[in-house]
Parts: structure tokens; sequence; C-alpha cells
């Protein structure tokens, strides 16, 4: 099915779209795309969140139809109905959430869908070793698939399209959970398929890997084509201008490290706002030698230790699953730590309920915005004032309109965009929940220390500056901020000071500065920090 | 306790399971699937009565096999239908249909037997396989059972094979774990999830011939009581496997067992504590004393795409 591919073939196109338009009710994700994807090319598709990337993949894998436009898979018309008739056609999709079974084993999972009949573990074993071999990429065949790191996982979700063969390879953003090591060698796995004669469908949004991977790119924005690119490593700025529409070297912070700017190379460092020495304030938060199990007795928190000041904004780095969550429960209270204690200021709120957090001035971001930090289906006035009905209430009563009119202030003050107080919170995009989530937490009285979890995941980047504005405003006003994020970027953009957070356990500290980069790339990943260069600390 | 009381305990141990393990191998199916089929009870109950009516009109207990069957199949396809393809709370659904079937067999029962309540329904007859029944004191009283009883152990491996073995076996529990997941790989939820329901119609119906034709030869109003809700608690109890769903099928007939035998020997416990006993077992398995528990992450959540 997938013969080597001559030269002439290969300038041949392998899938072309044309006037590609998806609407979902009013809203249009893409309109009229034009798109041609050559046989053993690396695509890389770019465009901020919401542009319309996943939606292309989407209609190009079979998951949506498209409302109008047309698809031709060399030549042909192609009208996928299902993820099958994409498999068909020699179609494979790596999605930006695993579509992996948990429960299963790598083989099962491998084999889920493909065969029939008995299965033949050991032969499939066989050939995941093969391939393995061909583009290096190991794996345990018979391992629990919920056992594996994040970036094993998405090897095996590799695998599995490279197991089809197939002639089209579409990644979509599959770097944004990787460690730097990890991205490289999937980036190579990408060179390594085109190579082969296969197309490579390659979505993100970081310069770097446009830089190291693309033979040609494709800048969406609103849903439409806003550049293309024959030679996408020598036109980077011409390519944000178009994401964006803004030069490389007005980036501000946000931006700069959404997009990575900091590893793209030349165009290196846009000027950073940030302030770099540490507010001396008073110590805030303290967290003594927390450790925690979970239900299967294996240990997720291994003696953290961590002190906040007042007006410091930490950042806690990590590749996802290695304690960040459970500190985040334990943080908003609601898990008490198998040991260890926690203060704010003077108070002991080890194993205290969550209301007496939210009493002592602890405001919680929660990674899990859906169901930990809103309620969906009630309105955003409601949301925001969710802690403090009490003063909206006469005689045992709620004055809604008294609390519409306040929500409305708020929603001024912190820019949340929605048709009103009384539209329904899940409505909202994710960048105007998450802003109306910082309303509620930043205005609680007495607040002294905000937990920030992932907070700014999901978001276009407009609204993740406006996260970190806030973000950096509570902390000028002496709060102390800690700040989970898997992101590098983020923690370097925004935090004063970076620890690492490595199987449960903090491995070391930084101050933030992006020559630490590789020194927390490689924490990040559990080795020890490489020698760096003495670094003055008062240089940045 | 002497040996032939325990032949007889060992005896009637087995042959209390054995509704039990059917449905819940049927209530293990659906579930494995994501399907947390409520309706169970009804199937049994529709099966019990079909199978009774349809030996009584034929003659015939095969026959009357048949009928249940094709007395639970409405059953399965109103709880597929409504859970698989409307999306509809599969815990209220199944309530809902347990007492309509409950009710309808109810009425059915009076219309067609009326006075002859008393009337004897043709049933299985036991059988003794060859070798087995010339064991000394066991042989007779532990393996002459109804033949059912011995097609429901090969049901019993054919599953366990097929979930374990077989690439329906990956597909249901992908089904139940993570449909989406599923899908992805382009296989159909709905119609994984539609079959197992069926299936679980089928062997739930096949437990409640078993009641009805197999065990007592009778039908009595609402004669399952309970079972189906025992046969949920049995996958709970069997952590979603099949080798501990069986364990805990016999241990909850061998409770009921027990009701029979302690008075036979002579130990004076009140009976009320006893009939409670597979109940109470069931309860502590629910409540989550009895090990970890480890749902199917889907389970009893429609499947959105």
């Amino acid at each position: 099915m997938n013969a080597p591919v001559t030269d002439a073939k290969s300038s041949g196109a392998l899938l072309e779209l044309d006037g590609l338009t998806r609407r979902f009710g009013a809203f249009t994700a893409l309109s009229a795309v034009d798109l041609t994807i050559r046989a053993g090319e690396v695509h890389c598709l770019l465009g901020e969140n919401g542009a319309g990337k996943s939606t292309l993949c989407n209609l190009v894998f079979g998951m949506h139809p498209p409302s109008e436009g047309e698809m031709r898979v060399e030549g042909k018309p192609y009208r996928p109905v299902g993820p099958r008739d994409a498999l068909a056609a020699g179609i494979a999709m790596v999605h930006q959430h695993f579509s992996l079974v948990d429960e299963m084993s790598v083989v099962d999972n491998l084999m889920l869908g493909r065969v029939r009949g008995i299965l033949d573990r050991r032969g499939w074993a066989r050939r995941l070793d093969g391939l393995a071999e061909r583009y290096g990429l190991a794996l345990a065949p018979f391992a629990r698939v919920g056992d594996l790191s994040i970036g094993e996982r998405q090897r095996v979700e590799i695998v599995k399209c490279l197991m089809l063969e197939p002639r089209l390879l579409i990644l979509d953003e599959p770097t944004a959970v990787l460690l730097p090591d990890e991205i490289r060698s999937l980036l190579g796995v990408c060179r390594r398929v085109a190579e082969e004669g296969a197309a490579v469908l390659l979505v993100t949004h970081k310069l770097a890997e446009i830089r190291e991977a693309a033979d040609r790119a494709t800048v969406l924005r609103q849903g439409q084509v806003a550049a293309t690119s024959e030679a996408p490593a020598r036109e980077i700025e011409r390519l944000v201008r178009a994401m964006i529409r803004r030069d490389l070297d007005t980036l501000d912070s946000a931006m700069a490290a959404t997009l990575g700017v900091a590893e793209a190379g030349p165009a290196e460092k846009p000027d950073k706002p940030k302030p770099a020495e540490i507010p001396a304030g008073p110590d805030v938060l303290q967290i003594d030698n927390i450790s925690q199990r979970d239900a299967d007795g294996a240990t997720r928190l291994n003696g953290v230790t961590l002190t906040l000041r007042a007006g410091e904004i930490v950042g806690l780095a990590g590749v996802e699953g290695n304690g960040q969550s459970e500190l985040g429960l334990i943080l908003a209270g609601l898990r008490a730590p198998d040991s260890g204690r926690l203060f704010l200021g003077e108070q002991d709120l080890t194993g205290r309920k969550p209301t007496a957090f939210t009493q002592a001035g602890i405001g919680i971001v929660p990674e899990d915005r859906h169901r930990v930090g809103a309620i969906v289906d009630m309105s955003v006035a409601e949301n925001i004032f969710l802690n403090r009905t009490g003063d909206f209430t006469r005689f045992g009563l709620l004055r809604r309109q008294a609390m519409y009119d306040a929500a409305a202030e708020m929603m001024q003050r912190f820019d949340v965009r929605a048709t009103g107080p009384d539209a329904r919170f899940g409505r909202l995009s994710g960048g105007n929940q998450q802003k109306a989530v910082l309303a509620r937490e930043l205005t609680a009285p007495g607040l002294r220390f905000l937990l920030a979890a992932q907070p700014t995941r999901g978001l276009d980047v407009g609204a993740v500056e406006a996260v970190y504005a806030l973000i950096r405003e509570a902390a000028s006003r002496g709060v102390a901020v800690l700040l989970i994020s898997s992101e590098l970027d983020e923690v370097l953009t925004v935090a004063h000071r970076i620890a690492v957070i490595y199987r449960g356990r903090i491995v070391g500290e930084r101050p933030s500065d992006p020559r630490h980069r590789n020194a927390i790339g490689a924490m990040m990943a559990g080795q020890a920090a490489p020698e760096e260069p003495a670094i003055s600390e008062k240089a940045a | 306790m002497t040996a032939a009381l325990l032949a007889v305990f060992i005896g009637s141990s087995i042959r209390l399971a054995m509704p039990l393990l059917l449905a819940a191998i049927g209530e293990l199916i659906s579930e494995r699937a994501g399907v947390l089929n409520m309706s169970i009870e009804g199937m049994m109950l529709a099966g019990a009565f079909g199978g009774a009516v349809g030996a009584w009109a034929t003659g015939s207990p095969s026959l009357g096999l048949l009928v249940g069957l094709l007395a639970a199949l409405p059953v399965a396809l109103i709880q597929a239908f409504l859970t698989v393809v409307l999306r509809a709370n599969q815990i209220v659904t199944g309530l809902g249909l347990n007492i309509l079937v409950l009710g309808a067999t109810t009425l059915a029962y009076r219309e067609i037997f009326g006075a002859r309540s008393r009337e004897t329904i043709p049933g299985f007859p036991a059988w003794t396989p060859p070798l087995l029944g010339d064991i000394p004191v066991f042989g007779e009283a532990v393996f002459r059972q109804v033949w059912l009883v011995y097609a429901a152990i090969v049901v019993v491996i054919l599953a366990a094979f097929v979930l374990r073995q077989t690439a329906i076996g990956i597909a249901l529990t992908a089904a139940g774990d993570d449909p989406r997941t599923l899908e992805r790989a382009g296989l159909s939820v709905e119609a994984l999830r539609f079959g197992a329901i069926l299936m679980t119609g089928m062997l739930a119906a096949l437990a409640g011939t078993f009641l009805s034709i197999g065990d007592i030869h009778t039908f009595t109003e609402g004669m399952t009581n309970g079972a189906g809700y025992l046969a949920i608690a049995a996958v709970i109890f069997g952590n979603w496997t099949v080798g501990r769903t069986v364990v805990a099928c016999f241990v909850f007939g061998a409770a009921t067992a027990l009701q029979f035998q302690l008075p036979a020997i002579g130990l004076d416990v009140p009976n009320a504590l006893l009939i409670m006993m597979p109940y109470l077992l069931a309860f502590l398995a629910v409540a989550g004393l009895v090990g970890r528990q480890t749902a199917p992450r889907a389970l009893a959540t429609p499947f959105r795409r």
C-alpha cells in the first residue's frame, strides 16, 4: 500500500482540500479552506487556539462532515462518513487527547478495531518490536497503558498509526505535553515517515518545531488560510505575522510563551517585562514535608516542602502526572495529606475543610475548570458569587437583580465577555470561563494565597495574556501565587522562581530565567540538572 | 455435618447459584460494555414467565425455553433502544422496565391461569452425567442436576474466553472504559452496546426459565424476587471479572442454601437472618467493603460524540 515514492510522484498532491467549510450552528469554524498536502512532505498547520486547526483535522479524519467543499485523495473524491473511511483511505490521526484505553495493555490497544476473532497477542508484540526498531520507538508490549508516561503513551499512539502504513499521518498538537527531548525524537519520527514517502500533517503553534521539521506550512486564522509557505524555516516572521497579525519583536510575553519563541533561535527573546528580583515579603504559605499515596498505595507526593512569600509567584514546573494534581487538591483542602503539614501564615490548615481554606484566604483556580471550578449549568453571575450568595440575600431570599448588577460590574472589570450576567456559564469560551473563575477567586476578601493550576490550558493567546496580567496584579497586591504548569515557557514567563516536581518530589529550584531552561527541562525529565555556566542572578 | 448433608448442601448451592450465575454473566457483559443494565430483573421475570407459559401451553419444556427467550427479547430491545439510541438514563429505564414487566407478567398470569394457579407446569427433569454420578455419596447429590446447569457452565467458560481472548472482548472492554477511543478505532459503540444488552437479555431469560421450568416447575407472581439485583451485586462483588463474579454467585448460592441446611443439622439460627445473608453480602460488596472496586470508567454513561 505504501510503495516508495518516486520523485515525480512526490510532487503530486496526496490530499487536496477545495473550499472546505464547516459550520457549527451560527459559528463558522472553517471557511473555504484550500490546502494541498503532498506525498513525502512534513506539512505544518499553524494557528492560534480556535483558528480551526482541529476542525480541519477532524474533517479530514471523517469525524464531522464538511458543510461545503470537497476533499480529494490522489485526485479521487474523498467523502468520509467516519474514521473508518479515513483509515481505509490510508489516513491515520494522533489526536490531541490520547485515544488509548488506559485499562488495556499496549498490544490490546494496538489490536483494537484492527482484528477479528481470536487475538494473536504474541504475533502483534513481534510486529510492535519490528516497528520499534524501524523508527526508534521502543515500547513494552504487555505494559498497561495507564502505567506508561505521557511520552510513552504518545509513542503508542504513533505506533498505532504507523502500523497501518498510512499515506497521511495527522498529528494534532502532539508536542503540547512532551518534554524537550521527547519533542526532538517525535520530530525525528515525522522526518523518517516523510522520507519513506508518506505525508505528515503536523499541527502546532511552536515555531521551533516548524524550523526543525517543516517542508511546507499553512497558517490558519479565524478559519481561513492566512498564509502558505514553501520554505517555512526561512519565513518564520511572515508566518507569525499571518498567525497573530503582529511582528515578532512586538510580541508580548504571553504570545512569546505560547509560541515558544525563546526556543526558536535567532528571533530570540522579546523584551520581558518580568520583575526578576524575588519580592522579599513575609512567608505566607508553608508546605511542610507533605506526602500522599493513592488508592493503589503508589506514592504520589513524597515529602514536598515549599515556602511562598507574599507577592511572590512560584512556578511549579513538571510533566503532568508527577503529583501536581494531588498537590492541587491538598492546597484546595479537597484532600488531606497522609503526612506533613500545611500552614497559611501562623494558621495550621492541615486536615481542615475547604471552607476553612477559603476563609483563611486561599483562592483556587483549579485544573479542571468544569468539574471543580464552576457549575456549568448555572449563570455567570451565580458562578462569580457562588461563595458569597449571602451578600445578596435579604430575609433569606436571594435578590437576584442585585447579584446580576454586581456581576455585570465584575464582568466589566475582569473583561468576561458574555451575553449578560444571566448567560449560562457553559456557553462561555474557555478564556471567559477562566476569567470568571479568576474574578471570583481574586475578589475574595482577605485573599493571601492563590493556587493557579494549569490556568491557561486550552485558552487562546489573548485570554492567556489576560490571565497572566491578573495573576501578576494579584502578586503585586501581596498575594502569594503558586502557578502549576506543564508548559515550561509559561512558568519562565510568569514566575519569579521555579520549583520542579518529578515523581512527587521537588527535585530542584531555579530563578526564573531562560538561561536555566535546559537545566529545568532536564529536571522535569528526572535527570540531574546538567552542569551549567554560573549565572549571576543579577544579570537578568 | 455428615458427608451426605455436605453433598446435599453442595448440590443445592450449585442449583441455587446457577440462575444467578447466568444472569450475572449476562449483566457482566453489559457492564463491561458500559451499560448498567438494571432491567435484568425484568428480563429474568419475562423469561421465567415465558418459559412457564410456553411449557404449559405446548407441554414441552424445550419449547417453553424458546418462548422464555422470546419473551425477554422485547425487554432487551426496549432497554437497548432507550439507553443506546435515545441515550436515556440507564438506571431510570431499567427500574421502569422492571416495574412494567412485574405488572405485565402478573396481569397475564392471572388472565391465563386464573383459577388454575395450582396447575403443574412441565419442566426439565434432573439428569446425572455418566461417570460423575457414580462417585459414592456425592455423585447423585451433587451432580444430579437439570441439564441447564451444565449448559450454564459452558456458557460461563465461553464468556470468559470471548472477553479475554477475542477481538470482541477487547472491543467490549473499550466500549465500557473509553468509548471515544473505541469509536476512533473505527468501531461502533452503539452496535457493541446494543448487542451486549441483547446478549444480557438472552442470558437473563435463560436464568429466568431455569427458575420456572428448570428448578421448581411452576410460576409465581414476581418469582425472581430480587435475583436480578443480586446478579448486579455479584458483578460488583466480582469486581467486573468473570472469575470473581462466578465466585460471588456461588457464595450467594451457598448463603441461600444454608437457610435450608442449618435447621437440618440442628443449628438454631433465626431464619430471617439466613434469608438476609445473600443480601447482606451483596450490600457489603456494593458498599465497597470487599476490596477495591474498579468499575468500567464509562459505566452508566450514555455515549455522546
